[in-house]
């Protein structure tokens, strides 16, 4: 009996194998056919701009409508891939084995960029050189070219000022928001005393977000517009990491913050307990939906300067950029041109960015009488008020290079490195 | 006689031994079981709740949540793909690895223990190491986005883990038993499908159990090999909930204590087999 049962399985594995890879490969063939005898091109999309994303549903509808008027000729399909870290680590390990997808979106990191190299990815240097160019926001195009090729195009962007809770401001008698690093530390001092958490931090995540943030603030606010070009070690950079050990220490911070990921870092400002805290326009839908009271208190301004540095720091950079694979074939060349021109249409840009709060490389013109977020408008004004943008730490280091960020940042926060250590131990990483 | 000698070996030393190990395992107990506890009453919180009191319990129990992970993440499809990638491979996988286990168990030929080092040193080795070469190979085979991508790629991984488990049930066995049947006429291939396999089946559930819960809870190769929700798993539905900037956590709870069903019950149906097939391989017979 047991003879039979064991032999039955085994043949029932076989069969079932067989089956089910020639069956599947009998499909792809299918598949492989239909070009051949359809003049549809079908365009393929996997994208993190799915799920919760705040620009989901509007994507998903410009897609529908592109391929609407498309019928026919050119099809879009969304190949949903919610979690962009893992999202990030697929197309690395596809674009390494030479696949690289019809559409993606790019992270334009020091990793990504590399993707540069080679002939993999699709050049619309000639394309945007013309009108289409127009479209953007001045230095983007030119920001996304490298060596002449621009194989990603300017798309999101972000802007991280500080979200200041105004309630907690008036509780504890601070009438306004701190301007240099002596006021922040006073006002912290007055926040503690009125029951608050001075800031919103976080050592966890792949980047320790908010944390990080904060540090490219303060370096910028130091350093200057040019304070990427200095090297690690440099002063600029342990002053920044100093200050930023200080928001830690004496309860400037809450004691979860350390580990503590952005559910951490966001959920204190989102209870009301944090009176500051970082994130960019992609978090207004949370507080405005989740916590209305402290929505209603929030201001958006600058980070305080450090003396002596330079004032009016403002933290940007460029966030997803759109990329294609390369093809010999000229009309799938033109079907992914026709859809990128589509999603960089000022109009359909401006849906996504009144849709989601979402901020683009992309001009728009907003007129008076239409209805803007306050906290967007907010933001908008921030940017505009800036004497300067800086990028972030992140976008100008290696993907190892900023998880060591957090790493050092949990030494530094817990007393087991100086400044001076935390800032030798992302150069050793660097290095 | 019996009760009163009982009483008298009750010293305030046992007693206290007694206390020391109750409180010692009352205490791995609660870390065992309180992550799990609160990960289930999380999921019934709203994400407000969740993050701005994260020990707290709900206000109100929110079962939208669970709603939510089926409607949204279309668990439905996924959690079908799920058991079949998890079935298939299992099966796969173990026929394979006990073949290879037999042969190098049971048989004496050249580099035999060579071979053995050669397979089980792919345990070392990090899967995400082998992303670029197996994404080559089955988008090569032009299985890509297609479940039998997966199951292939999968029985491969656990090929180590499971070759030294199987290995290690099969060398316990007692020659005379396949000498007997030599006797009898049992071919090679006889002494594997009526000897030795039969007798392995403590070993190969513990395998097989390893397997499925690794196929049940894989992540990073389910992302890489397929891209349309017919050939997903679960896994990757409960990441549906993140984005890049913002998490809804309470439904990806809801979605995680969703999938962790199969494998509580795998383990609670199977822990004494699992155990007896670990322990059995560990003893020379």
């Amino acid at each position: 009996m047991k003879k039979k049962v064991i032999l039955m399985l085994i043949t029932t594995i076989l069969a079932l194998s067989v089956v089910m890879i020639t069956g599947c490969k009998k499909e792809d063939e299918s598949k492989a056919d239909q070009p051949a005898k359809q003049e549809l091109i079908t365009l393929k999309w996997p994208t993190i701009w799915v799920g919760e994303d705040s620009k989901a549903p509007m994507i998903a509808a410009l897609v529908d409508e592109f391929n609407a008027m498309n019928e026919g000729r050119y099809k879009v399909e969304i190949e949903a891939n919610p979690d962009y870290d893992a999202y990030r680590n697929k197309l690395n390990s596809q674009i390494a084995a030479g696949v690289v997808p019809d559409l993606f979106v790019l992270n334009p990191d020091p990793t990504s960029l590399s993707f540069y190299e080679g002939d993999l990815l699709m050049d619309f240097a000639e394309e945007l050189s013309g009108s289409w160019g127009d479209n953007f926001v001045s230095g983007a195009i030119s920001g996304a070219t490298i060596d002449g090729a621009l194989k990603s195009i300017p798309y999101e962007v972000g802007y991280t000022p500080v979200w200041y809770n105004m309630d907690i401001f008036k509780a504890a008698g601070i009438p306004d928001i701190p301007k240099t690093y002596d006021e922040f530390f006073d006002a912290c001092e007055k926040i503690k005393a009125a029951g608050f958490i001075p800031t919103s931090q976080m050592t966890g995540g792949t980047n320790a977000w908010t944390s990080m943030l904060w540090f490219s603030h303060i370096a910028a606010s130091i350093g200057g517009p040019d304070v990427w070009e200095k090297d690690i070690t440099d002063p600029v950079f342990v002053q920044a990491a100093e200050i930023l050990r200080m928001m830690y220490i004496d309860g400037n911070t809450s004691k979860d913050a350390v580990g503590g990921d952005a559910g951490v870092s966001g959920g204190h400002f989102l209870a009301g307990r944090s009176a500051m805290f970082i994130n960019g326009p992609w978090y207004i839908g949370r507080v405005k939906n989740d916590a209305p009271d402290v929505f209603k208190a929030t201001k958006i301004g600058p980070a305080p300067a450090v003396e002596g540095g330079f004032e009016g720091a403002q933290i940007g950079f460029p966030q997803s950029n759109l990329a294609a694979g390369a093809t010999d074939d000229p009309a799938k060349k033109e079907a992914v041109i026709a859809f990128m021109k589509w999603m960089t249409l000022p109009e359909n840009v401006k849906k996504i960015s009144m849709d989601a709060g979402s901020m683009f490389a992309v001009k728009f013109g907003v007129d008076d009488g239409e209805d803007v977020d306050l906290v967007q408008g907010q933001f908008m004004n921030a940017v505009n008020d800036s004497a300067f943008v800086n990028t972030h730490f992140q976008a100008n280091f290696a993907t190892d290079v900023v998880a060591e960020f957090g790493q050092a940042l949990a030494r530094m926060a817990l007393g087991k490195a100086t400044a001076e250590e935390f800032i030798q131990q992302i150069a050793d990483k660097i290095d | 006689m019996h009760k009163t000698r009982s009483l008298n070996r009750t010293s305030p030393v046992d007693i206290m031994a007694r206390t020391g190990k109750w409180i010692y395992l009352i205490f791995f107990l609660i870390l065992t079981i309180l992550p799990l506890i609160w990960l289930i009453i999380s999921s019934f919180k709203t994400n407000y709740e969740f993050e701005t009191q994260p020990f707290a319990l709900p206000v109100v129990w929110q079962i939208q949540n669970y709603i939510k992970a089926f409607q949204m993440a279309n668990l439905g499809r996924l959690f079908l793909n799920s058991v079949i990638v998890a079935i298939c491979t299992t099966a796969f996988n173990t026929l394979v690895a006990s073949m290879a286990a037999f042969a190098i168990s049971r048989e004496n030929f050249r580099f035999k223990n060579g071979l053995l080092t050669i397979i089980l040193s792919g345990v070392l080795i990090p899967i995400i190491a082998l992303m670029v070469p197996y994404f080559k190979i089955v988008s090569g085979l032009g299985l890509y986005d297609t479940l039998p991508g997966l199951i292939i790629t999968y029985s491969a991984i656990n090929i180590p883990i499971s070759v030294f488990l199987i290995h290690g049930f099969m060398s316990t066995i007692p020659k005379e038993l396949e000498e007997a049947a030599i006797i009898d006429g049992c071919s090679f291939t006889q002494r594997y499908t009526r000897i030795v396999l039969p007798l392995s089946i403590p070993g190969l559930v513990t395998s097989g159990t390893f397997v499925f819960i690794y196929c049940w809870n894989e992540f990073t190769y389910a992302m890489l090999l397929t891209s349309s929700e017919a050939s997903r798993t679960l896994q990757l539905g409960i990441r549906f909930f993140r984005s890049q900037f913002v998490t809804d956590y309470t439904s990806m709870l809801a979605a995680i204590v969703i999938t962790m069903v199969p494998t509580i019950f795998v383990y609670i149906f199977m822990h004494n087999r699992i155990i007896s097939g670990m322990t059995s391989g560990a003893v020379k017979g």
